[in-house]
């Protein structure tokens, strides 16, 4: 995946790039799945298939419609988060306003998610087959100092570290922003002091759905994609907010950029094929040594 | 027995039992023989499932890693061990993973047990493949195992066991425990239900019959596989078969194992994908808009035609 150079040094340059690269998109990853899991205890089974869906549209964005990928990412991320308004609003509203039966939303909520994602796989597999495919965009390797790197590889490590730093701001600085962590916090307290609930979810559902097309369509820009792709990449999500902490926004971007050190360090180190051991490894010693993730305190668990 | 409608249940059940096993070994081709295989691995699995993310709504979509744990196991002790012995192993090995990784996850609440089940039947399957490849075997064959007529019959034996267990164990003090930690885990342990002890046991009883089962589903086809003993189809099918049927005790996968079958037997062969994307959306529609299942719809209807308004 990295630029052709065959320097093995551990703790390089060239390494630490890769390592940013795969950190900052699993950072977006994260930040969506958590969102949606913070303020609605939502797990997303299917966040991983709406990257896999924003792959295919920079695709067909590119090789149908000669639409430039990176133009078409913002086009994209909106598109992506107007599904997750339809979805929120057509589907999973109705778990959300039975508050007498919440303890069994989580697992219902789960459920649909698991049929949906299996739904969009093999929908995804059989309009488009289950081949995979690419197409060629900035491939020329570009030289940062000791490092180099594919130019498209560098442009979605770019565009992701920007989208990263503007969801920060975002939830730092915007009231909205401090809506939805107020709502992450505490939703009774929220709502005492006026923060409207159905608004905040509704906005988690579109950045959650939009990031995840938004690092989809990054993705596809170095990446084969397939039908079967965003498997992986929910997983990984998976392991990041238990890393950074349930429902914890910046313990998101933090762990994201921490799995993906860990992941190509790791990677350099034993081999590829210990790629999915390693990701489990974390999780497991996460949920033994510190189930409240790195960043959290002893009570945010649940 | 403490009721007579224990009784009655455990009579009925085992009369169609042997009438149907009966039947199919008699009247039967190879081809019903085989479906009604097919049919009683399903009500197995889906009975498996329910007994713990059903009655504790601790939701396992992996249980598939059980059931080609249990098919691992056989196969790599078939042929030095007997045959009971053998699906013994399968059985006991199953129970011992699904204890090695509750432990960790039933420690702490949330969302932990479904991030993990979500992708440990991946993971165990790309280790089997790992050892496998070093091994140098691509594929083992079973040889000498049971024929088709003697799997049916320990097929069909494991779904009346796996009915039973479910259907005992929702009438009894731990059912009753186990579902109230689906519905207020904190009031259940409050009022002093041994709420990790529990899940525990639920797992661990949830995770013997897809072991078995995946031993016996080894003599079927007479090979290990591991891309087809830990195929994630295998836990989406339970999963929907139970939730189609009703997921709160032993007659709802009943129900959903015979819908989904045919459904199967006339899509399967043509369209898998499309099979798979119903199966996707039959979820979806069920969890949405009937959470009880057909077991449950039926029970609300029979309840208004009874006490008219």
């Amino acid at each position: 995946l990295i630029g052709g150079t065959e320097e093995r040094s551990l703790f390089s340059f060239q390494l630490l790039v890769a390592a940013l690269a795969t950190g900052s998109i699993y950072a977006l990853i994260a930040v969506g799945l958590n969102l949606i899991y913070g303020t609605m205890r939502l797990l997303n089974l299917a966040h991983g298939d709406l990257v896999m869906l924003g792959a295919y549209a920079a695709y067909w964005g590119f090789s149908g419609l000669h639409i430039d990928p990176l133009v078409a990412i913002p086009f994209i991320g909106l598109l992506a988060a107007g599904i997750g308004a339809a979805a929120y609003l057509f589907l999973f509203q109705r778990f959300l306003r039975d508050g007498a039966r919440s303890d069994r939303i989580e697992a219902n909520s789960l459920l649909a998610f698991f049929g949906l994602s299996i739904a969009i796989e093999n929908l995804t597999s059989i309009a488009f087959t289950g081949n995979t495919r690419a197409y060629q965009y900035l491939d020329q390797v570009v030289h940062i100092g000791s490092a180099s790197i594919l130019g498209n590889r560098l442009a979605a490590l770019i565009i992701a570290l920007v989208t990263c730093v503007a969801v920060l701001l975002f939830f730092r600085f915007t009231t909205l922003g401090l809506a939805v962590r107020a709502i992450i916090q505490s939703r009774d307290a929220a709502e005492i002091v006026g923060v409207n609930a159905r608004k905040a979810y509704l906005l988690s559902f579109c950045i959650g759905f939009g990031l995840a097309g938004v690092t989809g369509a990054l993705v596809s820009l170095y990446s084969q994609i397939w039908p079967f792709m965003g498997f992986s990449y929910t997983v990984a999500g998976f392991v990041i907010i238990i890393l950074g902490g349930l429902g914890n926004i910046y313990g998101s971007l933090i762990g994201g950029l921490l799995l993906g050190a860990l992941e190509t360090f790791g990677v350099a180190i034993a081999g590829a094929n210990y790629r999915s051991i390693l990701i489990y490894g974390v999780f497991i010693a996460i949920l033994v040594l510190r189930p409240q993730g790195l960043l959290g305190a002893k009570s945010t668990a649940r | 027995m403490k009721h007579s409608s224990e009784v009655r249940v455990v009579i009925v059940a085992l009369a169609v039992f042997i009438v149907a096993v009966a039947g199919t070994l008699t009247f039967g081709s190879g081809y019903l023989v085989d479906v009604a295989t097919t049919l009683a691995m399903w009500i197995a699995l889906s009975q498996s499932w329910i007994l713990l993310s059903g009655m504790t709504g601790y939701v396992s979509l992996g249980h598939v890693v059980f059931f080609g744990l249990g098919s691992y196991i056989a196969v790599l002790t078939f042929g030095t061990l007997p045959l009971w012995a053998t699906l013994g192993l399968s059985g006991i090995s199953a129970i011992g993973l699904a204890v090695l990784v509750g432990l960790p996850c039933f420690r702490v609440r949330g969302p932990y047990f479904v991030i993990l089940t979500f992708g440990l039947a991946e993971f165990v399957k790309y280790i089997v493949i790992d050892i496998e490849a070093k091994a140098s075997k691509f594929g083992r064959l079973a040889i000498g195992g049971p024929d088709q007529n003697d799997v049916f019959l320990l097929m069909a034996g494991l779904a009346l066991a796996a009915f039973f267990l479910s259907y005992f164990v929702g009438r009894s003090r731990f059912g009753a425990g186990l579902r109230g930690i689906r519905e207020d885990e904190v009031a259940a342990e409050t009022a002093g239900v041994p709420v990790v002890r529990l899940k525990l046991i639920a797992f661990a009883l949830s995770a013997l019959i897809p072991g078995i089962a995946g031993g016996v589903f080894l003599f079927r086809t007479g090979y290990f596989e591991p891309m087809q003993a830990f195929n994630p189809s295998v836990s989406l099918s339970m999963i929907t078969m139970a939730v189609i049927g009703g997921t709160d005790d032993a007659f709802g996968p009943l129900i959903g194992a015979v819908a989904l079958v045919i459904l199967s037997e006339l899509l399967w062969a043509n369209a898998p994908e499309l099979y798979t994307v119903i199966l996707g959306l039959l979820l979806v529609t069920f969890v949405m808009w009937l959470p009880d299942g057909i077991e449950g719809q039926v029970r609300a209807w029979s309840r208004l035609k009874r006490q008219p308004a």
